[in-house]
């Protein structure tokens, strides 16, 4: 294949724009999960994060000639992905279908079982977690599935981190309301 | 007869007094506007110069309906109405307790009352921006997100509850965006402004001075670890 | 109605503070928030290994037909300035659009790579802003507003490739500015996603608000 696993993003995005098309499977093989399960998070469901994840690849290459910083292609693809799971939800939501068919496989074959209360308190929580809306929803799985900072979301998202803290903060209180109804 | 003509003559010199000191305005217009604009709107403008008002604001209005290929009526009512709310702008600013309100304050309140808030709310929003939020701006803003479908009250509880959380002048200029937001995604107007009002009214100021960026809280480590 | 978290709950909650920081008050309520991040799950998800070669297959299929990777763009929703997203704008009917747009194709070359690199810093108090609009069937748009007194010979948008997206860069100041698009010299539109004020001759103008962080509309 003639991968150069060492070269830059930067550098693959050029040589892909230059017509060696086969460079592109670089980007693919390297963040091919690194948002698999934001996507999954967003989404509620693996198969629908597998189609999000492909399709967001396949429009990186598409609009390759517009990313403004190849050194940031994961940034970039972020965004794709992104906007593509907004638009994702807003489909759902005009077709009247909600997220709350999610499987269960979402939660990952490796899940070691924890106690049943545990386990339940899990499976309320992904439920209450669908009900926000998506930008709420967003920002509670970066800062609290992916670990990010404040900061870092505001990069990624081009918010600021006093409206994603109001964003987080309305998702604090609506979570607790979903999780005493539940209870 | 003769009173009528004297009166005319003093009128007369009045008239072209001001006129010489806005030649700058025939100026600016000539070739952009249709021509019947032109003196109605130097007209406009010498009247607007002597209460106090900015007249720059009355200019670009006129430039905007020549670009546009707007009649000359339609441009001339225009700058009429942009005249008239300016008067009011000033009119609330200086009994809202601003004695000598600058162009830029004037016209962001004319921007608001041309949006339906109210004089009352104007004085009030014009008031609430201590620094280092700047008034105009700030009146510029709850201006939008009234054009956005935002109520009065919950434009004001919005704008007043990002200042006195402590937000940026920046996140103050964003908030019609988020509002924004909030509607693609199926909140009302009012819902979306609602809800950031409610989360700015909990949420700590960003960078307070002395404050404890996140995740180092006093020497603790993460207290939510799973 | 449940009632909301304390503000102090809440910076627990983001990290700031730990439990022992909050009033003893507090802290049973500290302890249930806690208890409901510590469901979060946070288990690794891995797609399924077949994914690179479904992308691979078809990045390959869209690289060997450029007429049919123009089109695609064409019909598919536009996500083409991720910050400044700007809906597909229709004046004339979807097909007549479409046929322009196929009559183009054959007229032009291929879009060449390497699109206007955006260098968004902020000198004293301006930035960037790049104005995107989806117009297949113009020949000439430029965008006027408060920044450039409306002059619609003063930024003219330059033509991106076949695919009918029309791009330009301008320095703008912080603050907010109102604009419209001006289609083949004499259509005003303004941007459809953004927020619109009226602007005194029946018509409306849009609102961009350029910050420090770049411009938003939405």
């Amino acid at each position: 294949m003639g991968l150069r696993e060492q070269a830059t993003d930067g550098e693959v995005v050029h040589a892909v724009l230059a017509g060696d098309v086969e460079q592109y499977a670089v980007l693919v093989h390297r963040y091919r999960d690194r948002y698999a399960r934001f996507a999954a998070r967003m989404l509620g469901s693996l198969d629908a994060a597998e189609d999000a994840v492909q399709d967001a690849l396949v429009r990186a290459f598409d609009q390759l000639a517009q990313c403004r910083e190849p050194d940031k292609f994961a940034g970039w693809l972020f965004l794709i992905l992104r906007n593509r799971c907004f638009a994702e939800r807003r489909r759902q939501t005009r077709e009247g279908r909600g997220l709350e068919d999610r499987d269960e496989a979402v939660a990952g074959p490796d899940r070691p079982d924890g106690n049943v209360e545990q386990v339940e308190r899990t499976r309320a929580l992904e439920q209450a977690l669908v009900k926000l809306t998506p930008e709420q929803r967003e920002v509670f799985v970066l800062k609290h599935v992916e670990g990010l900072a404040y900061e870092e979301i505001a990069t990624m998202t081009g918010a600021t981190v006093a409206s994603l803290k109001m964003r987080m903060h309305r998702a604090y209180d609506r979570l607790r309301e979903l999780l005493k109804e539940h209870s | 007869m003769r009173r009528a003509a004297l009166a005319l003559a003093i009128a007369s010199s009045g008239a072209l007094h001001l006129a010489a000191q806005q030649p700058d305005v025939a100026a600016r217009l000539n070739g952009r506007v249709p021509a019947e604009v032109v003196p109605a709107v130097a007209g406009v403008a010498a009247s607007a110069a002597s209460r106090g008002l900015p007249v720059e604001p009355l200019i670009q209005k006129a430039i905007e309906g020549g670009a546009k290929g707007r009649p000359a009526q339609q441009v001339i009512a225009a700058v009429r109405a942009l005249a008239d709310q300016l008067g009011a702008a000033s009119g609330a600013l200086r009994s809202g307790g601003f004695d000598h309100p600058d162009a830029d304050l004037v016209e962001g309140g004319a921007y608001a009352l041309g949006a339906g808030l109210s004089v009352r709310q104007v004085q009030h929003l014009a008031r609430a921006s201590r620094p280092p939020y700047e008034p105009a701006l700030t009146l510029r803003v709850a201006g939008t997100l009234k054009a956005l479908g935002v109520p009065p009250k919950n434009t004001l509880d919005l704008v007043e509850g990002l200042i006195n959380a402590g937000g940026s002048p920046s996140e103050l200029l964003d908030l019609p965006s988020e509002v924004q937001a909030g509607v693609a995604h199926g909140e009302t107007p009012a819902q979306a402004a609602d809800g950031l009002a409610r989360a700015a009214a909990h949420a700590p100021g960003s960078g307070p001075p002395g404050g404890v960026p996140p995740g180092q809280a006093k020497g603790h480590g993460n207290p939510h670890k799973p | 109605m449940t009632q909301a978290y304390h503000q102090l709950v809440k910076r627990l909650l983001d990290g700031e503070l730990s439990l022992s920081d909050l009033p003893p008050e507090l802290r049973a309520e500290g302890a249930e928030a806690l208890r409901l991040l510590g469901a979060v799950d946070r288990t690794p998800v891995l797609l399924p290994l077949q994914l690179d070669a479904r992308v691979m297959a078809e990045v390959r299929r869209r690289a060997r037909s450029p007429v049919r990777r123009a089109w695609r763009r064409l019909v598919e929703p536009r996500d083409v300035e991720l910050r400044l997203r700007v809906r597909p704008w229709v004046v004339w009917g979807g097909a007549l659009a479409a046929a322009a747009t196929v009559a183009l194709l054959l007229a032009w070359p291929p879009a060449s790579p390497g699109g206007t690199r955006l260098v968004r810093t902020a000198a004293s108090d301006s930035v960037y802003v790049r104005f995107v609009l989806y117009a297949p069937g113009a020949q000439r748009v430029a965008v006027a507003g408060t920044f450039n007194q409306w002059d619609q010979n003063a930024a003219r948008l330059v033509r991106l490739g076949a695919d009918g997206i029309w791009t330009i860069t301008l320095a703008l100041p912080q603050g907010q500015h109102q604009y419209a698009f001006v289609v083949d010299g004499k259509r005003w539109v303004p941007d459809p996603a953004a927020p619109g004020i009226d602007d005194g001759f029946g018509r409306r103008n849009s609102v961009v608000a350029v910050t420090a962080h770049g411009a938003r509309t939405l």
